[in-house]
């Protein structure tokens, strides 16, 4: 199973029913993967705020919404992430990709990474970032389940390599 | 022109039992709370741009309900990809109700950048096949019936007076009470 399968099958182990995405070229990968799944409804927007409402939305209406975007598409969330997850208290589960790590090969992506765990900190954000030689699923699920049970944003980072 | 509420007046009375509503920040969600609406409503005091988003992971999650979503003007300006974006999703439960009056009411009353919108038209090159343009209060309820019957995401154009005197009352739910309450 490759990583983005078992990623997948934590966001199905957690009972995730909605996935709202904006693609990269990681999280295009996995949403390929989502988008094979029988139990989760991949929902395609144009920018990430709206994968932010879209999910709230699943959330306020019985199901479990996460979204799946890049760390730039993060960086436009702050707003909607003070205005309604925060200020409603709406669980909110991302898959975010980390673009511009020392693991990223692709140099326009530095910027965004130098800024990433600063951003996730100013704006206290809970977050892990994947381990993908630990349980990718279970890491999925765990973080799936905070943000159900703290009513809240929890935010797992992924690089390229953990798809494989 | 018609002002605001002899609108919201004709479509709090037209709302069906398994409707929902969302509404953006603004007039309509201070005004809601004093009215008689029966069915669940989810008023954002914040966050422009996010009503229709909401609305459609609401739709998409809950297909028995029809769900319907209160923006303005300047909301859907500053974001007007939720069209493209809830016409690729073919929610048939989902109808966006679209507030024109030309300005950020709930923010002072500032105009929206000097350029008429084609809302109408920018709903249907945003792929949203069903979409009226309901210039009386009278003509509301049978555009929401038709609506609802529409195949898929409807959107109802109204355009409406700005009146810098109207009477609008302060957001008199917390919204932690408004989740709580906003039950399906």
């Amino acid at each position: 199973m490759s990583g983005a399968e078992r990623i997948r099958a934590g966001l199905e182990a957690a009972g995730v029913t909605l996935a709202a995405s904006v693609p990269d070229t990681w999280i295009g990968r996995l949403m390929t993967a989502v988008r094979a799944s029988k139990t989760i409804r991949a929902v395609d927007v144009a920018r990430e705020e709206e994968a932010v409402a879209v999910a709230c939305g699943a959330n306020l209406a019985g199901g479990r919404g996460a979204v799946l975007i890049q760390n730039a598409g993060l960086l436009n969330c702050g707003g909607i992430l003070a205005g309604l997850v925060d200020l409603y208290r709406i669980p909110c589960f991302f898959i975010v990709s980390l673009r511009g790590d020392v693991r990223d090969p692709v140099y326009y992506h530095a910027p965004k990474g130098r800024v990433t765990a600063e951003t996730l900190g100013a704006w206290r954000l809970p977050h892990a970032t994947a381990d993908r030689g630990g349980d990718l699923a279970e890491q999925v699920r765990r973080g799936v389940e905070f943000a159900a049970e703290s009513r809240g944003p929890f935010v797992l980072l992924i690089s390229g390599e953990d798809l494989a | 022109m018609t002002g605001r509420k002899p609108f919201l007046d004709a479509l709090v009375a037209a709302l069906a039992r398994e409707d929902v509503v969302v509404s953006c920040l603004g007039a309509n969600a201070r005004l809601l709370p004093h009215m008689n609406v029966t069915v669940p409503v989810f008023a954002l005091c914040d966050s422009m741009g996010a009503s229709v988003p909401l609305a459609l992971g609401i739709a998409l999650s809950r297909p028995e309900r029809h769900v319907i979503a209160l923006e303005g003007d300047g909301s859907l300006l500053m974001s007007p990809n939720v069209l493209a974006t809830a016409a690729a999703a073919r929610p048939a439960n989902l109808t966006i109700v679209l507030w024109v009056n030309g300005h950020y009411e709930s923010s002072g009353g500032q105009a929206l950048p000097a350029v008429p919108v084609d809302w109408a038209a920018l709903a249907r090159a945003s792929g949203i096949a069903s979409v009226e343009t309901v210039g009386e209060p009278a003509g509301l309820p049978p555009a929401l019936g038709r609506a609802r019957g529409a195949a898929g995401p409807a959107v109802l154009v109204l355009p409406i007076a700005f009146d810098p005197a109207e009477r609008i009352p302060p957001y008199s739910e917390r919204p932690e009470e408004i989740r709580a309450r906003f039950t399906l």
